[in-house]
């Protein structure tokens, strides 16, 4: 019986990715910079961006706690954060990314060795 | 008259002379919970008027039903998407909102309004203690991804202003509402697990009434019923003794969605089909506790089944043994479930049974600062009696309709009476309020053996 659970469950798992941590992604796009919760502050960095490389899909930025390149890949959820100009915030591409834009990133599982899971843009005017 | 005026007098005195009696041992987050219940009924986050307590109100089990959505008047803040032109289009489906308690969420995304979205029920609140964690981190809302940012509870109000506070569609923060602040998350987070129970039921209890004791074995028996894999104790936990990689609250598809007549979807309205946790979804849902169940239907994420004994029931057909999780039962104890006529009622009387207990222990807590003359303000203890009387309603509804336990029926009853005195009342409150839990106490004793 505990046998057949086992091989049951492991299979179960195998088939259906019901078991993996996941926030609501539709609205984070929402929340301005900085203030994801439980996230911003603790777990993302933030910081200005000091070049942007379409190649290999990574952008380099730098914060108060230096200066990192960050690495995406075609899952990474890109924001923009409009909400300074009262506009509706909305998804972009990495073409939107530009030098000199704030920008918060939040890595996958929170590992900063890991790719990121998403990144919002601040876009001020 | 000089006699009249005397006794006015030393009655004004013995009134003025009252002293409460000390409260007991302060809980130290009770300021946080205040504070919170404060923002959870009346925040709106300078959005359209909605607070947490619009869908999730103290009075009726923290959900709204059609029945107490039929109470309401038509300004409510519920019924925003009918009043107010800028959200009238894709905000709310009124039709199925006044029907079936059905809410709009965008869980997929905010980019196709129109075609995008989901119709679920409002979960209660209660007891979040104990049905949220699981080992894989923590579970909120209908499919464990209700919450963003870290996913919490603590941070689920942050995405409950996006998607249901907004002013307009264009949900900008700062001009459509403003998002809580971490204080305001701490303290809604402090409040909801305040809320309901404060700890998990230990099964199996020495039940009184036959029906609902036989109903109570085959909840639990691993071949029979097989409702403890996912439902320990009855509650939201997925069975420890079962050795399974992951552990806690989890997520499984139950082929809810594939319920043949949906009543949603015989009323010719647009109803997506709703595929669960993640963006695109794996058809899975969060496993809700059952202790809370009787008294907050309709039941599952789509408010797809009126009737506790029809939920039951839902077990038994192809939708769930066809179902990915009736497959996994299947391959781990070598038939699905299939439970007859009487067993459908009996595992129903069960929960019929547990849900009146929990709602007496509600009761007599409400009752008992009261009782106590232990509330801070006339106005609080009006409310707890207010909410102990919608609490012995619920009891007195959860076991007359399952015909249950009609001398514990009689007790509520009287302690129902008892309670609505007690409110009426301005010198006798606390001695009503005493006889109340009398018997409440009393209606226990002939749910459950008492020690």
């Amino acid at each position: 019986m505990l046998k057949h659970i086992i091989i049951a469950a492991t299979i179960f798992i195998l088939i259906f990715g019901a078991f993996s941590v996941q926030a609501e992604k539709s609205t984070e796009m929402f929340i301005p910079i900085g203030q994801s919760p439980g996230l911003s502050g603790e777990y993302t960095v933030m910081g200005k961006i000091d070049q942007v490389n379409a190649r290999d899909q990574s952008i380099k930025m730098s914060g108060p706690s230096g200066s990192y390149t960050v690495r995406m890949t075609k899952h990474t959820l890109i924001y923009l954060d409009r909400s300074k100009t009262q506009l509706p915030n909305s998804y972009g591409t990495l073409a939107d990314c530009k030098v000199g834009d704030m920008a918060e990133v939040k890595f996958v599982d929170n590992a900063r060795s890991k790719p990121i899971e998403w990144i919002k843009v601040q876009k001020a005017k | 008259m000089k006699p009249i005026v005397v006794l006015i007098c030393g009655l004004l005195l013995l009134v003025g002379c009252h002293t409460p009696a000390p409260p007991p041992t302060p809980d130290p987050d009770a300021e946080l919970i205040e504070k919170g219940r404060q923002i959870f009924f009346n925040e709106t986050f300078d959005g359209n008027g909605r607070t947490c307590g619009t869908c999730h109100p103290a009075e009726n089990n923290f959900v709204i039903d059609p029945a107490f959505i039929a109470s309401l008047p038509d300004d409510d803040p519920l019924f925003v998407a009918e009043f107010n032109p800028a959200l009238k289009e894709n905000f709310e489906n009124p039709r199925l909102m006044r029907e079936f308690g059905l809410i709009t969420e965008n869980l997929d995304g905010f980019d196709d309004l129109a075609n995008k979205f989901t119709l679920r029920g409002v979960p209660h609140t209660l007891g979040l203690r104990f049905t949220i964690d699981s080992s894989l981190g923590p579970r909120t809302g209908w499919s464990g991804d209700g919450s963003p940012g870290d996913g919490s509870l603590r941070s689920f109000a942050t995405g409950a202003v996006i998607q249901h506070f907004t002013k307009t569609l264009n949900r900008v923060a700062g001009v459509d509402f403003r998002l809580p602040t971490n204080a305001e998350l701490d303290a809604l987070e402090a409040f909801q697990f305040s809320l309901g129970r404060q700890q998990e039921l230990t099964l199996p209890l020495p039940l009184k009434g036959t029906v609902a004791n036989r109903g109570q074995a085959i909840f639990n028996d691993l071949t029979l019923g097989k409702c403890s894999a996912c439902h320990f104790n009855a509650g939201a936990n997925f069975n420890p003794n079962i050795p399974f990689p992951v552990t806690g609250n989890l997520n499984f598809n139950t082929g809810v969605e594939d319920l043949p007549d949906q009543p949603q979807d015989l009323t010719g309205e647009l109803v997506p089909p709703d595929d669960g946790f993640g963006i695109p979804g794996d058809g899975t849902f969060n496993t809700p506790a059952l202790i809370e169940a009787a008294d907050t239907g309709p039941f599952f994420h789509n408010n797809a089944i009126e009737t506790i004994e029809g939920s039951v029931a839902f077990y038994n057909g192809d939708a769930f043994n066809n179902s990915p999780a009736g497959q996994l039962i299947q391959q781990a104890t070598g038939s699905g479930i299939n439970l007859d006529g009487t067993q459908v009622v009996e595992v129903a009387a069960f929960l019929r049974v547990i849900n009146a207990l929990e709602n007496i222990r509600q009761s007599i807590e409400l009752l008992e600062p009261v009782a106590r003359k232990s509330h801070q303000t006339v106005e609080q203890g009006l409310q707890l009696l207010d909410l102990a009387g919608r609490e012995t309603e619920d009891s007195i509804m959860v076991l007359s309709a399952g015909g249950l336990h009609p001398e514990a029926v009689q007790h509520l009853k009287e302690a129902l009476r008892l309670t609505r005195k007690a409110k009426r009342s301005i010198f006798s409150k606390s001695h009503l309020a005493r006889q109340a839990i009398e018997q409440q106490q009393k209606a226990r004793a002939e749910l459950v053996e008492t020690s």
